[in-house]
């Protein structure tokens, strides 16, 4: 591979509770390129694969290896994601 | 972390009370207690299903507490939080505030669940009356 090419990773992101159920499934596959994909990235991907999550995407924070990421943050392609939106507790 | 912040996630509705113990000096404990609903958006419910990230949501928890506590000048918060299915009428949540005087904790149980409604990772799924309950755990 050229140096310069990112390697294309697919990268689970865990879906919960009502985005879950919207989705009918428990994750959603993306593709991204290590060591250049964005968070804020990321999430547009999610919203490009699972057309049920659109709505709530703008409302909803991607969460690397368990803590929430800024927008710019880059993704290695290795991380635990998780879509966090929708919550409701109490 | 601080031992007057604690946090415990139980799987199924929780107990009848509080057990949290007060700390010398709380003039004032204030107890929330969050029951399903019967229903919701004019809809007969039979029970939601929460569900947590571990451990991301117990660590999100421990922080909000402490800053709250900080905050609002409060002895302690204890949170108590279901997971799993819990049934219309039971307890899914409860927040017990300790502090030296009443609005403190008051202020300060207000703040925490705000905050915890908006940004922690905890979702909750109603279960209507006459659908099948999907399989899947909470």
């Amino acid at each position: 591979m050229d140096a310069a090419t990112p390697e294309t990773k697919r990268v689970e992101v865990l879906l919960f509770g009502p985005q879950a159920e919207l989705a009918g499934v428990r994750s959603v596959g993306i593709d991204i390129a290590a060591g250049r994909t964005t968070c804020a990235e990321a999430l547009s991907l999610v919203a490009e694969r699972c057309a049920a999550l659109r709505p709530s995407i703008a409302s909803s924070r991607l969460a690397v290896d368990h803590a929430f990421a800024d927008g710019c943050a880059v993704l290695r392609g290795d991380e635990e994601l998780a879509l966090i939106g929708m919550v409701g507790g109490g | 972390m601080s031992a007057a912040v604690t946090v415990r996630l139980f799987e199924g509705p929780l107990a009848a009370s509080s057990t949290a113990e007060a700390p010398p000096g709380a003039g004032a404990v204030w107890v929330f207690e969050g029951r399903v609903r019967p229903e919701e958006d004019g809809r007969s419910l039979t029970a939601l299903r929460y569900e947590a990230y571990p451990p991301m949501t117990t660590r999100q928890l421990e922080a909000l507490a402490e800053e709250v506590r900080l905050a609002h000048g409060v002895f302690a918060l204890h949170v108590e939080h279901s997971t799993a299915r819990v049934p219309v009428g039971e307890v899914s949540f409860r927040l017990t505030v300790h502090s030296a005087h009443r609005k403190a904790g008051l202020a300060a149980a207000d703040a925490f669940i705000d905050r915890m409604k908006r940004d922690v990772a905890l979702w909750k799924t109603p279960l209507f009356a006459g659908e099948a309950e999907a399989a899947r755990g909470g």
